[in-house]
């Protein structure tokens, strides 16, 4: 990643930090804006969809907008629109990340993404929360990524810091052995 | 001068029918001793140098063949000398040619040795690469039939309770670790 676009996605981020801070809604939105550009991440139709030059601006905010359009806050979708709209739906999610990474930052917290192939209650989230506090010493934004390729258990990423307990890799280690 | 004295007498009235009268006697000897006297003293000497001639020649042709004896003679010891020489170069080419032989069947033995070493070398190696080969690939089938059926067995043994535990057992663990351990 050149210095430029380094510099252009720390753009994005702080503006989608400031208006959502300046609305309200930060958490919210946060953590709309990172299921969003997980969803983005792996689902590749949609990738190609919102990051093809040749449909038009105001397509892909449709498609935005039909996407998000009930089930996400005003705010979320608009900001989405916002990054779509201008041609920079391929950095969507390093310009999410790196709001997530401001907003955790703003509360002197550090982002823990999740992975979890089933949903996690909000008891689950609390007590995880705490034990990833306990286990790497920082207070931990959670953010849980619903994703059923890793079959079972969590893989908690803070930081540098990995804690992979899946099922997936349990496997990949076994096929690896075998 | 006789035959003039015959043509004239009438033989029949000679004194005796074999020899001649006496003056023909006196008379033919002296003719003959002239005769004889004419021929030593002109046909003497030339007589003399052609036999003296001859002699040398036949002389010289005795020389010329007692020095072509001795030159053949000569030359057959140069002969012998040569074919000594021959006989004796024929024998070191011929024990030359059988040492570089006995040379050349050792060395091709030696070769042929070390090919067929080589070769079942070779051979017990290709052997060995194709069993480890065959094992390998084997194992590699069984490892990745085991883990496709690992994959299915996993996917359908895992219900929403085992998820529910894992989830569980990842907190319960991550929890009681200490910030060192936490990392895997």
């Amino acid at each position: 990643m050149s210095a430029q676009t380094d510099e252009r996605i720390d753009g994005y981020a702080r503006g989608l930090f400031e208006l959502a801070k300046a609305e309200g809604t930060l958490d919210e939105v946060e953590d709309e804006l990172f299921r969003f550009a997980r969803s983005y991440e792996s689902n590749d139709d949609l990738r190609d969809a919102l990051s093809d030059d040749q449909i038009p601006p105001s397509k892909r905010q449709a498609i935005v907008e039909d996407l998000l359009g009930g089930s996400a806050t005003p705010t979320t979708v608009q900001l989405i629109s916002m990054v779509v709209g201008s041609g920079r739906g391929r950095d969507l999610p390093a310009i999410v990340d790196r709001m997530v990474q401001r907003a955790a930052s703003a509360k002197d917290l550090e982002v823990a993404e999740v992975r979890s192939a089933v949903e996690l209650t909000a008891d689950q989230q609390d007590r995880l929360k705490a034990a990833l506090a306990n286990a790497t010493g920082k207070n931990v934004a959670l953010k849980v990524i619903v994703d059923p390729s890793v079959l079972g258990g969590l893989v908690a990423t803070v930081g540098d810091t990995v804690i992979d307990d899946t099922v997936r890799t349990r496997l990949d280690q076994l096929k690896s052995r075998l | 001068m006789s035959a003039l004295f015959l043509a004239v007498e009438d033989p029949s009235q000679t004194h005796h029918w074999l020899f001649p009268e006496g003056y023909e006697l006196l008379f033919g000897s002296l003719a003959t001793a002239i005769v004889l006297g004419l021929l030593i003293w002109k046909a003497g000497p030339t007589l003399k140098k052609g036999f003296t001639g001859r002699t040398e020649r036949v002389q010289k042709e005795l020389d010329d063949a007692a020095e072509t004896l001795a030159a053949a003679r000569v030359e057959a010891d140069r002969i012998r000398e040569v074919r000594g020489d021959i006989d004796s170069e024929r024998r070191q080419l011929l024990a030359e040619a059988d040492e570089r032989a006995a040379a050349l069947i050792n060395e091709g033995r030696a070769r042929l040795a070390a090919e067929i070493a080589e070769m079942e070398t070779k051979a017990d190696a290709d052997i060995a690469a194709v069993n480890s080969r065959a094992s390998d690939e084997m194992r590699s089938e069984i490892g990745h039939l085991a883990a496709m059926t690992a994959d299915q067995v996993v996917e359908q043994t895992l219900d929403d309770e085992t998820r529910q535990r894992l989830v569980e057992d990842f907190i319960s663990r991550v929890g009681a670790s200490q910030p060192a351990e936490a990392s895997s």
